[in-house]
């Protein structure tokens, strides 16, 4: 069956990593996604116009217009009207400035879907501030949640917050194209980064705002089992994650180890004394670990049913067979080798969804979107290109 | 508005309430001991509770609480006829209940089925390959907190579950939907595995400082930490020299350029760093904010507690939780953007009995229901 977007436009006015990651699941899901670019102007944008993006634009179309110019803006806002969703990550005032606000457009496309997806909303306080995903790793609590207690605030070093506004920006496009079946009628989406990165926290915001307090910081600790954690092993930075369950897995841990004070001390033959008692625990397991590669903890361990994972780096998620299968190779048009793509995280059952292809060039369908979408004839293109519009 | 059976475990959960969000009619249908979530510390109130695990109150907040104990025959028949009713099942069918068979049955309905090895938190965050990159540098890899690995990997099973509900809207047809757990984390590590795949390149742990923009990171200051990124472009950099008086920066002509600035980027950062010590961080906040550097003030969750532009934008509003009175809770990213405020998180079996009167169960069949402990 076709892809659930089949047939659904896009005019993708997004740049960086949150815009992107969101417009390029919809185009994963089947819809067509027009990404207006430009080569007049790509500092602080992240865009090298000859180096395409396996992330950003991967089974998406581009369209190179210059939104300065007269006829460059008018062109977008044609384009606008038959577009069925529109998603922007400008800073406020921007997409007004262009006239490409959803004011502007929304009288002549009143179907339009529009999603702006700035840091903090288009409205409040706080309304003219930018917004980076370190800054938001920082603002939402997750810096400071994330550590044992007396470090200092520790980071993902991604862009985990990009990632979190995309999809919550990607469900709402989802949900609203739904409605929308309703009366035909579009609207506009504020989405703020901010609100998507705090909402991953709420647990801990709602238990904050009730106890007036911050939840105890415990790291890589669990409140319910012991031991748990990140221990050392014998290579350069190299690190096994554990996690005891239960006490059967307790005692096969101490036998792998092969300390049978461990496995005979009464303190710890409870989940409630490992509890206690895990400063103690780790200490000795740190112990063991320490003069054992990673890999042959993470194997004696699991051959006894203990869970534990091997802290890996990218080589190791690339090259096991029971990890990276989400990523396919992708060569991209002037690079010397591929680029490792992602595809989506899940399968439908019956509707087909698209397997990341190679980038195309910037531009590539100006003509064909000028075409197709607003029917534009050949010598109009031409005149346009002509006057500088579509760079 | 469809009727979503939830079953999720945690790793799926967020799911469910982004649906309850967007005004569907989510059932949690949990075991009639509580669903495990439940027990999640911390608890409002302090103390441990069946009604204030923050888990549950925040991820079962908007949903109805169905409990009913599915491992009997008895109990899957009860679930059947529910399942009847609904649009979409989010979480693994009860045993022996087969995905395929009840697809079969219900071509309409939409099954979120997980692939998901059940091992622990930490260790599928460390397959995916972000444990490593998660931490101080060159020191102990760190869980990211709060459980938001969980919150990530809902939020794709919401996308997908989302994706199904809109086919099912324009076709009739239901499909049976398969997230892998494992491989929604690994997307969200593409950066580090493409730089690997790129140049060999292997991505650090930075702890309070930046991995991809330079010069970014949080900074102590006299009250508190901050957190600065300089945008690159020699103009931003200037006018950030401005504002730092730094005489080491500022005699480094050479930092104009964005590629020395990386060069240099731990130098610039350590100066930046004593400089922060003299500062107040709200005003330093503000003031890079105005010279369009960006910054924030970095929070801990109390720190977010009447924070002006959450509560001006209805994301944190004051709600009455039963049990607990007036109580500032966020109101969700999804309710907050479409205007649609949700109920507080159901107590354990609230909802069974106006289900099973809906279902066309009499009293004499609840209360037969409830001795035997079905629901």
């Amino acid at each position: 069956m076709a892809p659930p977007l089949a047939g659904v436009r896009v005019l993708d006015f997004t740049h960086i990593v949150a815009g992107p990651f969101c417009t390029r699941i919809l185009a994963d899901l089947g819809a067509e996604v027009l990404h207006v670019e430009t080569r007049s102007r790509t500092e602080g944008l992240g865009v090298h116009p000859d180096r395409r993006d396996v992330r950003v634009d991967r089974n998406k179309e581009s369209i190179t217009l210059n939104l300065k110019h007269e006829a460059g803006q008018a062109t977008a806002a044609r384009l606008a009207t038959v577009a069925d969703v529109i998603v922007e990550n400008f800073s406020s005032d921007v997409m007004r400035r262009l006239k490409l606000d959803y004011e502007s457009l929304e009288p002549f496309n009143p179907g339009l879907i529009y999603v702006s997806m700035s840091g903090f909303g288009h409205t409040g306080p706080k309304r003219d501030w930018t917004s980076m995903n370190m800054n938001l790793q920082g603002y939402s609590g997750l810096m400071l949640v994330t550590r044992a207690e007396g470090d200092p605030p520790t980071s993902v070093s991604n862009s985990w917050n990009d990632f979190i506004g995309g999809l919550h920006a990607a469900f709402a496009i989802l949900q609203v194209l739904v409605e929308r079946k309703g009366d035909g009628r579009g609207r506009y989406l504020d989405l703020a980064q901010a609100e998507c990165s705090v909402a991953t926290l709420g647990p801990l915001v709602l238990s904050s705002a009730v106890n007036r307090e911050d939840p105890p910081r415990i790291g890589n600790r669990s409140t319910s089992i012991a031991p748990q954690g990140c221990y050392p092993c014998a290579g350069d930075d190299e690190w096994c994650a554990i996690s005891v369950q239960n006490d059967e897995q307790w005692s096969a841990l101490t036998q792998a180890m092969g300390s049978s004070a461990l496995a005979t001390d009464p303190r710890f033959t409870s989940g409630v004394g490992r509890l206690r008692f895990q400063d103690e625990i780790d200490e000795q397991l740190r112990a063991w670990t320490r003069n054992i590669s990673m890999e042959e903890v993470q194997a004696r361990l699991t051959a006894v049913g203990v869970p534990a994972e091997r802290v890996r780096q990218a080589d190791a998620v690339v090259n096991s067979d029971d990890a990276g299968h989400v990523f396919s190779p992708l060569l991209t048009p002037g690079a010397s080798k591929p680029d490792l793509a992602a595809g989506l995280p899940f399968s439908l059952g019956i509707s087909e969804t698209l397997t990341p292809q190679p980038p195309t060039p910037m531009g590539h369908h100006t003509r064909k979107a000028l075409a197709e979408w607003i029917g534009l004839t050949d010598a109009e293109i031409d005149e346009l290109d002509a006057a500088g519009a579509l760079v | 508005m469809a009727r979503i059976l939830d079953l999720a475990p945690h790793p799926a959960i967020y799911a469910g309430r982004l649906l309850a969000e967007a005004g569907h009619d989510v059932i949690r249908v949990e075991h009639p001991a509580g669903d495990t979530i439940r027990r999640l510390a911390p608890y409002l109130g302090g103390k441990p509770d069946i009604e204030y695990g923050a888990y549950h109150q925040f991820f079962n907040a908007g949903k109805r609480s169905f409990a009913l104990d599915t491992s009997t025959s008895e109990g899957l028949n009860v679930f059947r006829r529910l399942a009847a009713t609904a649009d979409a099942i989010i979480g693994d069918l009860p045993s022996p209940l087969d995905p395929e068979a009840f697809h079969a049955e219900q071509p309409r309905l939409v099954l979120g089925l997980l692939r998901n090895d059940e091992s622990p938190e930490i260790c599928q965050y460390a397959r995916s390959g972000m444990l490593a990159l998660t931490g101080q540098p060159g020191r102990t890899p760190m869980l990211l907190g709060g459980h938001v690995i969980f919150a990530a990997t809902g939020l794709w099973v919401g996308v997908a579950v989302a994706s199904a509900l809109l086919v099912q809207d324009l076709t009739g047809a239901g499909q049976i939907v398969t997230i892998d757990l494992q491989q929604c984390l690994e997307v969200l590590n593409e950066q580090a595995i493409q730089a690997y795949a790129r140049d060999g390149r292997r991505t650090d742990r930075r702890g309070q400082r930046g991995a991809i923009t330079p010069v970014s990171g949080a900074f102590q200051s006299a009250d508190g930490w901050w957190m600065l990124s300089v945008p690159s472009g020699a103009e931003r950099w200037s006018r950030f020299l401005e504002w730092v008086q730094d005489p080491v920066l500022a005699a480094d002509p050479s930092l104009a350029e964005e590629e020395h600035r990386n060069a240099a980027k731990d130098m610039i950062l350590d100066r930046i760093e004593r400089w922060s010590l003299t500062l107040k961080k709200s005003e330093a906040v503000d003031t890079a904010q105005r010279q369009g550097i960006t910054s924030t003030p970095v929070s801990t969750p109390v720190d977010l507690v009447d924070d002006r532009q959450l509560v001006h934008r209805g994301f944190l509003r004051d709600e009455n939780v039963p049990g607990l009175g007036s109580v500032q809770v966020p109101a969700g990213a999804i309710a907050s953007l479409l205007g649609r405020p949700i109920a507080p998180a159901p107590a354990l079996g609230q909802h069974t009995a106006e289900l099973l009167a809906e279902l066309g169960y009499d009293e004499a069949d609840r209360t037969a229901l409830f001795e035997r402990a079905t629901i």
